[in-house]
């Protein structure tokens, strides 16, 4: 017997299914379907434009999908929203960094705790007993990410200062930092060169291995996808068009097609 | 030189996380309170205490309130009179209604009044930002600015329209109205103000001010961490309404002791308090405290300070030359320092860390 709304690793963690995003006449994503297993990484991948983003905004709460459903952890629900999907496990970086520049890197990942800090106001007032042994404990949960994520040296740095590869690990720390179920990123290796590049590869295999996470990533690195990614689900116009294993998805016309394009 | 913090190591996250890590920084802020409660009362002349010193009090809790909510949480707020209004004038019925409650209490009961109206004022905030915020507070302003003229309730339908504070005591020592000694009146604002302080220099160092933060610099990643805005942005409404009606309540019951309070908590004062915040630094405790001295004490100073060093200025000529004087600084300071008083003064504490090196 497992306790109701957790996941066995290989179960399905989140289902997407039939779900459509419309902004006005603009279809952003027509019926697609698919699913995360726990445990996994799972690449969602296609041109400009496809609806990658949108589908993880659907995901986490910050669109509303017009069609569709969405089960996470075993619970339907029509719509996500943003609180309901943080406080059930969803973490998620984004394209372009959205970190809080005016805090330092240490304020950042802690303010990723928030969701797990419950004391309330009066002690906050006072700073001292229990709402100071809560930040104590959950400092030690963020420096051991700042550990893993080798960033101990920006730890009292405004963000907002660092490199841009910097800033990337930074939005992943905080986003581990709420330890999440499932951890979208979106394009997490944009804009970084090769060494960071790989960095960033490692860290992702280490968060799913070490913590067990789920990740779904949104990469346009075919290189990457392809060495990290355990399924691949292609999108193009809003629609899915393959979805397996990265060698079938490499080997699939209609990837290729969406990819190279066509002769008409 | 002597402002140096090799040596102290940290042992512990607590002293880390301490509010200043840096000993000096101990010793300088126990040199500012004894200062405060201990020179300038005794050595102070009561003009310094009652012109200068209460003044820059009063000013430096409502800049803090200002600052909450536009340093620390990126809402603009015109309204910041209106709210110091709402204080004054719960504190005028509170002591009315229960005139053996002691004032200090009821001065703080009345911001909690303040803080209800600043929630009511700062719903539309979830659906709009910057200056059409801005307007809206604009709105309260004028509202209750109108409430303090045309609804007689408030100053007790006393014909003049004017706040008459009574005198009330602390172990039958009078600490409002006119008997009333500027010491008295200094100490209960110094008390206040350092406590109130202290309480917001907590908060924000917390997960409330985290989240205030967030909210400030990346609203959506805030949302999608789990932070609810319209909790978090009503929350920082009615901390800041709140301190805001406390610095509205001191300012006519321990600085004015009355008058015709629906002037004095006009547009103009909302202004001047922004000013206060955006020169004093935003997103900066001891900017509001910066803010409020180059503004609230500046003038006074340089009214009596220039005939004392031997300027010959008549009345409303010195008057005039102030005006242009504040203004011209204020100009000065936004080029020379966009970031405001609070940056130049951190810039100043680096160089002193890394002094005789310059990185």
């Amino acid at each position: 017997m497992r306790a109701p709304g957790t996941v066995a690793a290989g179960e399905t963690l989140l289902a997407v299914e039939n779900v459509s995003l419309r902004f006005g006449g603009v279809k952003a994503i027509t019926d697609v379907s698919f699913d995360i297993r726990k445990g996994e990484i799972r690449a969602i991948i296609g041109p400009n434009g496809a609806g990658k983003t949108s589908m993880l905004n659907c995901i986490n709460g910050f669109y509303y999908p017009q069609e569709g459903r969405i089960t996470f952890k075993g619970e339907t629900r029509r719509r996500m929203r943003p609180y309901v999907a943080a406080s059930q496990g969803i973490a998620r970086t984004f394209q372009n960094v959205a970190l809080f520049k005016g805090m330092s890197t240490l304020d950042n990942i802690m303010a990723g705790r928030t969701l797990k800090m419950n004391r309330g106001f009066f002690w906050q007032l006072l700073r001292y007993g229990p709402a100071m042994a809560e930040e104590i404990e959950h400092r030690k949960v963020v420096e051991e990410i700042i550990d893993f994520l080798q960033i101990e040296h920006i730890r009292k740095v405004p963000v907002g200062k660092l490199p841009y590869g910097l800033q990337k690990r930074v939005e992943l720390a905080r986003a581990l930092a709420m330890e999440p179920e499932l951890l979208l990123l979106d394009e997490p290796m944009a804009g970084m060169n090769l060494e960071e590049k790989e960095d960033m590869c490692r860290f992702i295999l280490d968060v799913n291995q070490q913590y067990g996470t789920t990740i779904a990533l949104i990469e346009h690195d075919m290189g990457v996808v392809m060495d990290l990614s355990d399924r691949v689900v292609v999108l193009e116009y809003g629609r899915k068009i393959a979805d397996g294993t990265p060698e079938a998805v490499k080997r699939d016309q209609r990837v290729i097609d969406a990819y190279l394009g066509v002769a008409h | 030189m002597f402002y140096r913090e090799t040596g102290q190591f940290k042992t512990s996250y607590q002293a880390d996380m301490a509010v200043f890590p840096i000993r000096q920084d101990r010793i300088g802020l126990a040199l500012i309170l004894l200062a405060a409660f201990v020179v300038i009362p005794f050595f102070g002349s009561d003009f310094i205490i009652s012109s200068v010193m209460i003044p820059f009090l009063v000013f430096s809790l409502a800049a803090i309130g200002l600052n909450i909510l536009t340093g620390y949480t990126g809402l603009i707020s015109l309204g910041t009179a209106a709210f110091m209004g709402v204080g004054a004038y719960a504190c005028y019925k509170l002591t009315t209604f229960f005139p053996n409650i002691n004032i200090i209490v009821l001065i703080l009961v009345s911001g909690l009044f303040s803080a209800a109206v600043g929630v009511l004022f700062g719903l539309p905030s979830l659906r709009i930002k910057g200056f059409y915020l801005a307007v809206a507070t604009l709105a309260a302003q004028f509202f209750l600015q109108w409430c303090f003229v045309r609804v007689p309730w408030l100053f007790n339908y006393n014909a003049s329209g004017a706040i008459e504070v009574p005198q009330r005591t602390l172990f039958d020592i009078p600490i409002t109205g006119a008997l009333a000694s500027p010491e008295t009146r200094y100490f209960v604002c110094l008390g206040l103000v350092v406590v109130l302080t202290w309480f917001a220099s907590n908060l924000l160092h917390g997960r409330i001010g985290r989240s205030w933060m967030a909210v400030r610099d990346m609203d959506i990643a805030a949302e999608l961490m789990g932070i609810r805005l319209l909790n978090t942005k009503l929350l920082a409404f009615a901390v800041s309404s709140f301190y805001c009606g406390v610095a509205g309540a001191m300012m006519i019951f321990l600085w004015y002791g009355g008058g015709e309070a629906a002037d004095v908590f006009s547009i103009r004062l909302s202004f001047n308090i922004l000013f206060m915040v955006i020169i004093g630094g935003l997103g900066s405790l001891v900017g509001s405290f910066f803010g409020a001295a180059f503004l609230a004490s500046l003038p006074t100073i340089m009214k009596f300070g220039l005939p004392a060093i031997g300027v010959p200025l008549a009345g409303a000529t010195a008057e005039h030359v102030t005006f242009m004087l504040v203004g011209a600084l204020i100009i000065f300071f936004l080029i020379v320092e966009p970031h405001g008083l609070a940056r130049l003064w951190q810039i100043g504490k680096q160089k002193l860390r890394t002094w005789p090196f310059p990185y």
